[in-house]
């Protein structure tokens, strides 16, 4: 083979992997990508999406539609906290998505053992009546747009179901306020503690 | 929240009786839900997550799609008026006069009335403008699942644009998302999306016809007409309230509702309702995820319902809701899709 005849196998190849991105590009979630856009979130939730400040919610092995959808909601104002807001307002909603794809990849938080086994089952028992597991799935663990709430931090879950009882916190559709509307702090607190003990 | 790319909308997917067509119409709307439309042709669409209202316009042989208002609180309901859009909002009804005129550059909009509730659940309305051009119909939904609401809630009222006194027309209706006048006898007729967490297959939605004043369709006490609420029911009789003239199914979500007032379609659709069904949420197996239209006798009894356009959903897998529909001039029908962030046309040739 030829000099010039390596250098055109070459340039093929290389044609080749241009119209291979080209095609990706601005289209699929790209969580290595993601991975890149994200170290700044670590700063508040954790290095590999788990929060060590309290009331910082950890994002590992959340669904990816649920961390795009908030960020959406935070870009755009519908939903207040954290500075989410500002930090929202600079991505793009390309670079949303690849965040959510490197945050869903993550493995889940470890389990959170502490707190009475009555206090969890009572927890458990609440959860049931309020029926989360049918839209947060069967261990509480997400599905599409649905946010993961095993493993979650529970001043995080206690303060985000508090804003959604009051008001502070404007759901997409009405499920969480009307769901959380009756719940007293107790119950709250009680949900919170079983939510964190499950894998 | 995002709209899906028009490579990515499976049109050929819905399937629609022989002789029907289904084309898209207009795409890229993130949430497209209530539709209404101006007698020059703009479409106007209300949205209930994104705080956007969109106008479609054809232009020069071309359909273009322009975000007349941004950061709305769920402007889910529109309606249109002497050159006017009237925007209902989560809690106030707003105004964009000679808004076709200024589809680039939208006017500030009027405030009409704001003393409505500020409850989130099932707070974004439908609204219709009364056949006489009087009134503003919407409905006020109950603010949780199940609860006995406050007589302010659970209502449809109407609104009169010249004294801007608020009156209820229907007591007892949990939350309704699509309304329309008949098209001769003008008695108003509603979709009543059903409380949850009973069963699977209970209770049904419901299709409504408003005969006389101070109705009450039963919520909390009485669901579709024949069965006491599980919690609320104790020591009350469904007796007490007015019944459904139709139960649409369970869980099924029904939305918007039209009258095919076109006649582009067979006879035999004349004056027959259309109505959306956004699909189920938290039925085992989902359910709705279709438009049906139901038949009537001439004395307003239901004689027919059957699936008229569906395919949004295969198995579980669900890639577009419908919202709302609307009969064009040319008898050709619109469906909104908030999911896909789509409008569908359908037609009919011999």
């Amino acid at each position: 083979m030829t000099l010039t005849r390596i250098s055109k196998a070459i340039q093929g190849v290389a044609f080749f992997l241009t119209v291979l991105s080209c095609s990706h590009a601005g289209a699929a979630p790209d969580a290595l990508a993601g991975k890149v856009k994200a170290q700044a979130c670590a700063a508040c939730h954790g290095e590999g999406g788990v929060s060590s400040l309290p009331g910082f919610p950890h994002l590992a092995a959340q669904p990816q539609l649920s961390i795009f959808y908030q960020l959406l909601q935070f870009r755009d104002q519908r939903r207040k906290g954290g500075g989410m807001e500002a930090i929202a307002a600079t991505l793009s909603e390309q670079d949303m998505r690849d965040i959510a794809a490197y945050y869903a990849a993550l493995q889940a938080p470890a389990p959170v053992a502490g707190g009475s086994a009555e206090k969890i089952t009572h927890g458990q028992q609440i959860a049931q009546q309020q029926y989360c597991s049918s839209c947060h799935g069967a261990q509480l663990q997400g599905q599409k747009h649905v946010p993961r709430l095993a493993g979650q931090s529970s001043e995080y879950f206690v303060s985000q179901l508090r804003n959604l009882r009051s008001g502070a916190r404007a759901d997409m559709d009405g499920t969480m306020s009307s769901a959380a509307r009756s719940l007293t702090d107790e119950e709250i607190e009680a949900m919170a503690v079983y939510a964190r003990s499950l894998p | 929240m995002t709209a899906l790319p028009v490579s990515d909308i499976p049109t050929d997917k819905l399937k629609v009786p022989a002789g029907f067509k289904v084309e898209l119409w207009a795409s890229g709307m993130p949430n497209a839900r209530s539709m209404v439309q101006t007698p020059q042709g703009t479409l106007f669409v209300g949205t209930r997550f994104p705080g956007n209202v969109y106008a479609v316009v054809e232009k020069d042989g071309k359909r273009e799609v322009k975000t007349i208002a941004k950061g709305l609180h769920r402007p889910n309901g529109v309606a249109f008026k002497d050159g006017s859009l009237f925007v209902a909002e989560l809690s106030r009804i707003i105004r964009y006069d000679n808004i076709e005129a200024n589809l680039d550059n939208p006017p500030a909009p009027v405030v009409v009335f704001d003393a409505l509730p500020k409850d989130e659940a099932h707070g974004w309305k439908f609204m219709k403008l009364s056949p006489d051009g009087n009134y503003l119909y919407f409905q006020i939904g109950t603010p949780a699942n199940i609860t006995v609401q406050p007589v302010t809630h659970a209502v449809i009222v109407r609104l009169n644009l010249k004294t801007h006194i608020l009156e209820t027309v229907a007591q007892g209706v949990r939350n309704s998302v699509g309304m329309d006048f008949h098209p001769v006898t003008q008695e108003l007729w509603f979709t009543n999306n059903a409380r949850d967490w009973v069963n699977d297959e209970l209770p049904n939605d419901t299709l409504n016809r408003v005969t006389a004043k101070r109705m009450n369709f039963g919520y909390p006490f009485c669901h579709q007409g024949d069965l006491l609420d599980i919690d609320f029911g104790k020591g009350r009789s469904c007796d007490e309230f007015d019944k459904p003239v139709l139960k649409i199914g369970p869980h099924v979500a029904a939305l918007g509702m039209r009258f095919y007032t076109g006649k582009q379609f067979p006879a035999q659709y004349t004056h027959n309702i259309f109505i959306a069904e956004h699909g189920s949420w938290n039925r085992t197996k989902k359910s709705g995820f279709d438009v049906v239209r139901v038949a009537l006798d001439a004395k307003g009894n239901v004689t027919k319902k059957e699936v008229f356009v569906s395919g949004w959903i295969q198995g579980d897998d669900f890639w577009g809701r419908p919202a709302d529909v609307h009969v064009m001039k040319d008898g050709s029908m619109l469906v909104s899709d908030d999911v896909a962030g789509a409008i569908f046309r359908i037609s009919y040739s011999k």
